[in-house]
C-alpha cells in the first residue's frame, strides 16, 4: 500500500530523516515510534507534501506521492491528523467535515453538487461518521468549543470523511488520559475492521502495543528496528535507545 | 434630497468595494488591489458607453469581467506565495493600474465631440445616465439592486459548502490543505470574485459620478475597502454594510465640518479597531455581549412585571 | 527611439547611484520584517516625516543646512518607536492582518498630517550636498548622489556591526528565530523589536533626508513610491535578506534609470513595479530568500 524507499530529508545540517525504508500493507496498522527528534513527524509530513523530501521516494500503491501537490495527495488517499490539534475552529463541527468530504468511490455527486450543494445533500452521510465518532450530539457546536478530547476525535472523523486509503495520525493519544487513550485503542481497532490502513506516529505505548501489527523504531532518523510488537519490546537496541531501561518497556505493554 | 441620494450612492458604490474585499478576507487574505479592480470596471465601462455609444449593461457587465479577469491574473503568482506577499504584489498592481489610466490617452470623435480618457485631464463625458433620460433616484436604484444582489450572492455562499471551504482556509491553511483543498484554486477564485464584484462598482461609479481620473484611484480608497469588512468583521456581509454606513455616514459626512482632517481621523480609527478588536468590530463576541444584554433587558423587564 | 550604449550606461550609472536609497529603505523594511515576520507599511512614511522634521529645523529654528541629517534621523527614530506601540507591541501573535492594517492607518495618518501642514504643496529642499559633476571617460558622476551613495555604505556598514558584533544585533536574531525560546532565555523581546523599529526608523530617517536632499524637493507624494518601491526591494531581495534588500536596492535604482531613459518619466513606475511580478512569476522567494521552513 504505502511504500517509503531510502526517504532523506536535511533541515540545513541537521538529519531529520536519513535513509528511512519502511512498506504498509493493505488493512495493516503500521506503529512508527522513537523518541522525540527521531524524525516520526517529519516523516509524515513528507508523506502529505508539506516539504519536499531531500532524497527518496514515497509511493501509494502504483502512485508517485512525490510528484504530484499535496491537495492532490488526499484524492490519491492520504489523510492524516495533527499532533497540535488544527480544526477549523470558526466551522461548526459538521462543517469540519464537510469540508473535508469526498463521497465514497463509485457514488460522486460530481463538482456542482460538491462546491455548491446545499448543506443538506451530504447531511445524513456526515451525521454517521459524527455518531460513530462519538459526536452525534454536538453536530451544530462550533469546533472551538469542543473539550479536547471531542475534538481529537473530530480531527480523526475529519481524515476520515476524505474517504482515505490510508489515515497517519500523528501521535493522536498525545495529552489524553488513561480512559481516553483506551476509547482511542478500541476506535483505531475499529478503523482496521473496516478494512481501514493506518500508519501511527506515538509516543503512548499502551496504544501502540495494543493496536498495531508491526512496528518501525526511528533513532536519528534511521529505522533501528522491525517487527511485531512484542518482537520490538524484546529488543535489546530498541530498549537502550528508547526506553532507556528495560523496566520501562515491559510497563506499557500489558 | 439630491444630498440624501448622493450619499446613497456613496454608501452603496462603497458597499460593493467593501464586499468585493469581505469575499478574500474570509481566505485570510489582505488585497489592496480592490481600488485597480475598481478603476479597471470604471474605466473598461466607461470606454465602452462613451466611445462604443453601448448599452450600460452590457457595458458593466464587460466591465465586471476585465476586472476579474485581471483579478485572475494577478491572483495566481501573488496567492501561491506566503500572505504578506499579497500585500506588496497588490499595492503594485493598484499603482500600475493607476500609472496606466494617468497615461491613458484614447481620443476619439463621437457625434462631433471628442470624447475619451485622456490622461492627465481625465475621463470626463461618462454621460450615459444623463443621455439616456435616467433621473438620480433611477441610479440610485440600480447601484442599491446591484449591492442587494451581490449581498445575497455572498449570503447564498455561506449556505453551500464552497462558503465553508473559504472559511476554512482563512482559518487554517495547512489543515485546509491535509483536507484535500487547493489553496491556490480557493484563493485565486475568491480573488477573481472580488475582482468582479469591485469591477461593478467601477463601472456604476464612473457612471453615476460621469468623471474619473486617476487620483479617485489612489490607495486609500484600496483602504477604505479593506477596513470595512475588518471593520465590521467577516461574520456576516451584514457586518461590511454597516462599517460602511459607519465610516461614510458617520465619519465621513457627520464630521464634514472637520474638512481634512476627516481622513486623518479614518487613519487612527483603523489603528484603534486593531488594537481594541483585531477580529473587527461586529464580531461574535460582540453580536453575543448583545444578545445577552437585550436577554438581560427583557428578563428585568418581566421581573419588574 | 534610439539610444547607443553611453546612454544606457549613463541611466544605469545614475540609476544604481540612486538606487542606495532604495537600498536603505529597503534594509529597513527587511530589519523589522526579520525582527518580527510583519510589515510595516508606515516605515517609508516615517522616513519623509524625518525628512520634513530636518527640514523644519532648517526653517523654522535656523539651525544650520548639515542639521537636517541629524534631526531628521532622530525624528524619524521616534516615529519608528511610536508606530512600533500604536501598530504592532499588543497586537495578538498569531494575527497578521492587524498589525498589517494598523501600520497603514499610520502610513495615512502621517501622509494626512504632512499634507495638512503643508497644505499639500511641495517644500524645496536646501541643497545641501555639493552640486559637483564628475567625468569618468565618457560617463558624468552627481557629485551629490556620490555622496549619497558613500553615506548609505556607511549606514549599512553600521547597521550590519550592530547585528553581527553586538549583544543587540544578538538578540535582535535570536528574537527572530525563535521569539519565545529567546524570551525564556532572558532576551526582553518587547525592548528588542522597540530597538529594532528605532534602528530601522533612524534608518528611514536618513534615507527620507537623502531623498530630499538629492531630489532638491519633499511631497508628500514622494510616500506611496517609496514604500512601493522598498517593498518591491524587500521582497526581490528575500524576505529578511539583509544582503538580498542592499544589492535589490542598487538593482531596482538601476533598472528605474533605464525604464527612465526608455519610457519616460510618467511611465518609469508602472514598470518598476511590473518587475516585482516578473520575479513573483520565475523567483517568488526573491534573490536570497530561503525556503526552509519546519514547523
Amino acid at each position: 500500500m504505502l511504500e517509503v524507499r531510502n526517504l532523506v530529508k536535511h533541515f540545513g545540517g541537521v538529519r531529520a530523516v536519513d535513509g528511512l525504508d519502511f512498506k504498509i500493507k493493505q488493512g495493516e496498522v503500521f506503529g512508527l515510534i522513537g523518541p522525540n527528534g527521531s524524525g516520526k513527524s517529519t516523516t509524515v509530513n513528507l508523506v502529505c507534501g508539506i516539504f519536499p523530501p531531500t532524497d527518496g521516494e514515497i509511493m501509494l500503491g502504483n502512485i508517485n506521492l512525490g510528484a504530484i501537490a499535496p491537495h492532490q495527495r488526499v484524492d490519491a488517499g492520504v489523510a492524516r491528523t495533527f499532533q497540535n490539534i488544527r480544526l477549523f475552529g470558526d466551522l461548526t463541527v459538521w462543517q469540519n467535515l464537510w469540508v473535508a468530504w469526498r463521497d465514497q468511490p463509485g457514488q460522486e455527486q460530481g463538482w456542482v453538487s460538491n462546491w455548491f450543494g446545499r448543506s443538506t445533500s451530504r447531511r445524513q452521510e456526515i451525521q454517521k461518521l459524527l455518531e460513530f465518532s462519538g459526536l452525534g450530539d454536538k453536530a451544530d457546536h462550533l469546533a472551538s468549543n469542543l473539550a479536547f478530547g471531542e475534538q481529537r476525535r473530530l480531527e480523526l472523523a475529519r481524515a476520515m470523511a476524505a474517504k482515505p486509503k490510508i489515515i497517519l495520525l500523528d501521535e493522536p493519544a498525545a495529552g489524553m488520559n488513561s480512559a481516553e487513550v483506551k476509547d482511542l485503542c478500541h476506535r483505531v481497532l475499529a478503523m482496521k475492521e473496516m478494512g481501514m490502513t493506518v500508519l501511527l506516529v506515538e509516543h503512548v505505548m499502551e496504544l501502540v502495543m495494543n493496536v498495531t501489527d508491526r512496528i518501525t523504531v526511528l533513532n536519528f532518523g534511521r529505522p533501528i528496528a522491525q517487527g511485531t510488537p512484542l518482537e520490538i519490546q524484546n529488543n535489546k537496541l530498541v530498549q537502550e535507545a528508547y526506553f532507556g531501561s528495560s523496566e520501562n518497556a515491559q510497563g506499557g505493554g500489558n | 434630497m439630491t444630498y440624501l441620494l448622493g450619499i446613497f450612492q456613496t454608501i452603496g458604490v462603497h458597499t460593493l468595494l467593501g464586499l468585493s474585499a469581505y469575499l478574500l478576507l474570509l481566505t485570510g487574505q489582505l488585497s489592496l488591489a480592490q481600488v485597480g479592480f475598481f478603476a479597471i470596471g470604471a474605466y473598461v465601462s466607461g470606454i465602452l458607453t462613451v466611445i462604443f455609444t453601448w448599452n450600460i449593461f452590457p457595458a458593466l457587465a464587460i466591465g465586471a469581467f476585465t476586472a476579474g479577469f485581471f483579478a485572475f491574473l494577478v491572483g495566481f503568482p501573488a496567492l501561491r506565495v506566503k500572505g504578506l506577499m499579497l500585500v506588496v504584489a497588490t499595492i503594485s498592481f493598484s499603482e500600475i493600474v493607476r500609472l496606466f489610466f494617468f497615461n491613458l490617452s484614447w481620443r476619439v470623435n463621437v457625434n462631433g465631440l471628442e470624447v475619451g480618457p485622456d490622461s492627465t485631464q481625465g475621463f470626463r463625458e461618462i454621460r450615459y445616465f444623463a443621455a439616456n433620460g435616467w433621473e438620480q433616484i433611477h441610479i440610485v436604484g440600480l447601484i442599491w439592486f446591484m449591492v442587494i444582489v451581490v449581498m445575497l450572492a455572498l449570503w447564498w455562499l455561506d449556505q453551500v459548502r464552497a462558503g465553508a471551504v473559504l472559511r476554512a482556509v482563512g482559518t487554517d491553511e495547512l489543515a485546509a490543505q491535509s483536507s484535500g483543498i487547493n489553496l491556490t484554486m480557493v484563493k485565486v477564485a475568491a480573488m477573481t470574485g472580488g475582482g468582479v464584484i469591485a469591477g461593478i462598482g467601477g463601472g456604476l461609479f464612473a457612471h453615476s459620478t460621469t468623471y474619473v481620473d486617476h487620483h479617485t484611484f489612489v490607495i486609500l480608497l484600496a483602504t477604505f475597502a479593506v477596513s470595512y469588512p475588518i471593520i465590521g468583521g467577516l461574520r456576516s456581509v451584514m457586518g461590511t454594510l454597516l462599517a460602511v454606513i459607519f465610516i461614510q455616514g458617520v465619519i465621513v459626512e457627520g464630521l464634514r465640518f472637520m474638512g481634512d482632517y476627516r481622513n486623518l481621523i479614518f487613519g487612527l480609527l483603523i489603528i484603534l479597531v486593531m488594537n481594541l478588536r483585531p477580529q473587527g468590530l461586529l464580531d461574535g463576541h460582540l453580536l453575543e455581549d448583545l444578545k445577552k444584554l437585550l436577554g438581560r433587558l427583557t428578563k428585568g423587564e418581566k421581573a419588574d412585571a | 527611439m534610439n539610444f547607443d550604449h553611453i546612454d544606457i550606461i549613463q541611466s544605469l550609472i545614475d540609476g544604481v547611484l540612486f538606487g542606495s536609497i532604495y537600498a536603505l529603505i529597503g534594509l529597513g523594511f527587511t530589519l523589522i520584517f526579520g525582527a518580527m515576520h510583519k510589515l510595516n507599511l508606515a516605515y517609508a512614511a516615517s522616513g519623509i516625516a524625518g525628512a520634513y522634521a530636518g527640514l523644519m529645523s532648517l526653517t523654522i529654528l535656523g539651525l544650520p543646512a548639515l542639521m537636517a541629517f541629524f534631526i531628521g534621523p532622530i525624528t524619524a527614530g521616534i516615529i519608528g518607536l511610536l508606530l512600533y506601540f500604536a501598530c504592532f507591541r499588543f497586537m495578538p501573535r498569531g494575527n497578521h492582518l492587524a498589525p498589517l492594517m494598523a501600520s497603514i492607518g499610520a502610513l495615512f495618518f502621517i501622509d494626512e498630517v504632512i499634507i495638512h501642514e503643508t497644505s499639500g504643496s511641495p517644500l524645496s529642499f536646501p541643497a545641501v550636498l555639493p552640486d559637483a559633476y564628475f567625468f569618468l571617460g565618457e560617463f558624468g558622476i552627481r557629485g551629490d548622489l556620490l555622496i549619497v551613495m558613500g553615506f548609505s555604505f556607511i549606514l549599512m556598514a553600521i547597521v550590519m556591526l550592530l547585528l553581527y558584533r553586538t549583544k543587540l544585533g544578538l538578540g535582535t536574531r535570536a528574537t527572530s528565530q525563535q521569539p519565545v525560546a529567546a524570551l525564556l532565555c532572558g532576551i526582553p523581546t518587547h525592548r528588542t523589536n522597540g530597538t529594532t523599529f528605532v534602528l530601522a526608523g533612524v534608518l528611514g530617517g536618513f534615507a527620507g533626508c537623502l531623498l530630499a536632499a538629492s531630489v532638491g524637493v519633499l511631497s508628500p507624494l514622494l510616500t506611496l513610491p517609496l514604500t512601493i518601491k522598498g517593498l518591491i526591494v524587500t521582497v526581490i531581495g528575500g524576505l529578511g535578506s539583509i544582503r538580498g534588500a542592499i544589492i535589490a536596492g542598487f538593482a531596482v535604482g538601476a533598472a528605474e534609470g533605464l525604464f527612465l531613459l526608455v519610457r519616460g518619466v510618467n511611465e518609469r513606475d508602472i514598470y518598476v513595479f511590473l518587475l516585482l511580478f516578473l520575479f513573483l512569476v520565475f523567483r517568488p522567494n526573491g534573490l536570497f530568500g530561503t525556503t526552509i521552513n519546519r514547523d
